[in-house]
């Protein structure tokens, strides 16, 4: 592999990192992690699994028919249900989009002492200048490698000495303490939802495009979204190992997205405090980003029109007013004072009953000869896409009545 | 076949309003799990101001982090002492009631204090929130 592509997957890896780790993963895995420890490891493992089978396919068809994944959509299953996408996902991406934007007001405010209501504004400016100004490589490093300051994260599992035989046990599916059974599943699905959410594999699969990938960076494109989000996968299990360690035994319930910050400053003082402050800080704000502009890819590219960061702002002004207004809508959803932390979960659980729209188009197109030629599926992607369809489907039935019987993973 | 479409729509229908009428519980005078709940959430807020002031102590954190963050968990510890209030239950669960109502009020005002407090403060806040934290625990399981 040449140092050019060294360099790529590095990059590649740094996006996924700040990609994969959201909100959603920072609020489930340390709420799952202070009711039941380490036991729903697993769950992490089968979703970074997940999002690397159904990522490694969007990347692939990008890269053979040179065309993003939603830009066919509408082509393979028709215009009724490419619309019914088309609303599902762009419901899904404002309401994360407004759950990051209302995560990067808080980090500013934990880390400026700043009023929440006059930083939401800030905050939104401030990524729309960074989204307009920065090209997309630069938007990828800056977001990618700030965002690491969440390793800070693995360093405070270490120091908080967790026994090291339960988090083994944690990767083993089984009986359960805790928590009740429904509350339980209620986890299973919301981790799930937020390690596969249908916005990463849109802005993937779109960004795969901007950056030019052809049949040349086909192993690029494996590489790039097993390690990188192997690695997001990683985090998780920090965030997970973190509170199972330091919140459970305490009784903490983490209900702000401020708490798993306390775990980083309580194993490493005022240092791990700022590198998870400044951690969450990008990977949410890059999420921020990536939710906007998926809105923005996924408009321009069902309705046919000139779309990417590559082109001027006025040669693709309806693609840049899309995300703009994904941008305007989030920051009107925020201020209506609606907990980000609420929004988060709200978004997780309904992003998992729009998965089956994202994921079934997705595998249909990379078994397609007349899209992929030679490049279609093997047996090992048609399988695993296959179970974790079926999975997708059963959770998408069960996510939203989990939901309402567990009052949001409360019991 | 028109019929049991009409049949499952009832269907579909009762089960989505039972569905909401168990997320939103019973409404009215609150049960042993509704009180349960409410020891949690008072327990999980006094541990989380208790580390805080702790790490405050041992100078671990930030002034900014410790007054911005102990304000949100002051905030949810006046709500849940508000409803706490005026909430109502059984007979024989009042005395539960009274003893969260009045360990909610101690942990919101500690909770104020820890903002804007001096290291011998944050010392004392810090043992009266984990004391606090213990007794929800014991009115938890007394409630089991």
């Amino acid at each position: 592999m040449s140092v050019k592509n060294v360099l790529a997957v590095a990059l590649g890896i740094m996006s996924a990192i700040g990609g994969f780790v959201d909100i959603g993963d920072l609020v489930f895995n340390t709420q799952a992690g202070a009711i039941f420890g380490f036991q729903l490891l697993w769950v992490v493992v089968i979703g970074v699994v997940g999002i690397i089978v159904y990522s490694e396919m969007c990347g692939r068809v990008s890269a053979v028919a040179k065309r993003p994944v939603f830009d066919l959509v509408r082509e393979r299953t028709g215009f009724g249900a490419g619309l019914a996408t088309l609303i599902a996902s762009e419901i899904v991406n404002l309401m994360t989009c407004a759950a990051e934007i209302g995560g990067v007001a808080i980090c500013f405010q934990l880390l400026s002492g700043l009023p929440y209501r006059l930083l939401i504004p800030l905050a939104v400016i401030g990524l729309a200048v960074c989204s307009w100004v920065l090209p997309f490589r630069w938007l990828e490093r800056v977001f990618g490698y700030l965002g690491l300051g969440l390793l800070v994260f693995a360093v405070a599992a270490i120091k908080l000495h967790p026994d090291w035989g339960q988090v083994a046990h944690g990767f083993v599916p089984g009986s359960h303490s805790g928590g009740s059974l429904m509350v339980y599943l209620y986890f299973v699905v919301g981790l799930l939802g937020a390690a596969m959410t249908p916005y990463e594999v849109y802005f993937y699969s779109s960004g795969a495009v901007e950056d030019r990938w052809g049949l040349k960076e086909l192993r690029l494109n494996q590489v790039t979204s097993i390690i990188g989000y192997v690695l997001g996968g990683f985090l998780s299990f920090a965030l997970m190992i973190v509170a199972g360690a330091l919140f459970l035994p305490l009784g903490i319930s983490p209900q702000f997205l401020g708490t798993p910050a306390l775990a980083a400053e309580h194993a490493l003082g005022q240092l791990g405090l700022l590198l998870a402050l400044v951690g969450i800080l990008f990977a949410v704000g890059g999420a921020a980003i990536e939710t906007s502009f998926a809105g923005g890819y996924n408009m321009a590219q069902f309705f046919g029109w000139r779309w990417g960061k590559r082109e001027r702002p006025a040669r693709a002004s309806r693609f840049t007013l899309s995300w703009l207004a994904i941008f305007a809508l989030a920051l009107l959803l925020v201020m209506t004072g609606y907990d980000p932390v609420k929004l988060t979960e709200f978004s997780v659980i309904f992003s998992v009953v729009a998965l089956p729209l994202t994921y079934l188009p997705i595998l249909l197109i990379a078994n397609d000869r007349a899209y992929m030629g030679s490049n279609v599926n093997g047996k090992l992607a048609n399988v695993l896409g296959g179970l974790y369809f079926l999975l997708i489907l059963v959770i998408a039935v069960v996510a939203i009545p989990l939901m309402l019987l567990t009052h949001g993973g409360q019991g | 076949m028109r019929g049991f479409r009409k049949e499952s729509r009832l269907l579909v229908l009762g089960l989505i309003v039972g569905l909401v009428g168990a997320g939103c519980g019973s409404g009215g005078k609150l049960g042993v799990k509704a009180l349960s709940q409410e020891s949690k959430s008072l327990r999980s807020l006094a541990a989380e101001g208790a580390l805080l002031a702790q790490d405050a102590v041992s100078g671990k954190t930030t002034r900014v982090y410790t007054r911005e963050h102990s304000s949100d968990l002051y905030k949810a510890a006046s709500q849940a002492e508000a409803s706490l209030k005026t909430a109502e239950t059984e007979p024989e669960l009042e005395p539960k009631l009274r003893q969260l109502a009045v360990l909610a009020a101690q942990v919101s005002a500690d909770l104020n204090r820890l903002g804007s407090a001096s290291k011998e403060e944050e010392r004392a806040v810090g043992r009266e929130l984990q004391a606090a934290a213990k007794e929800s625990k014991k009115i938890g399981e007394g409630l089991k």
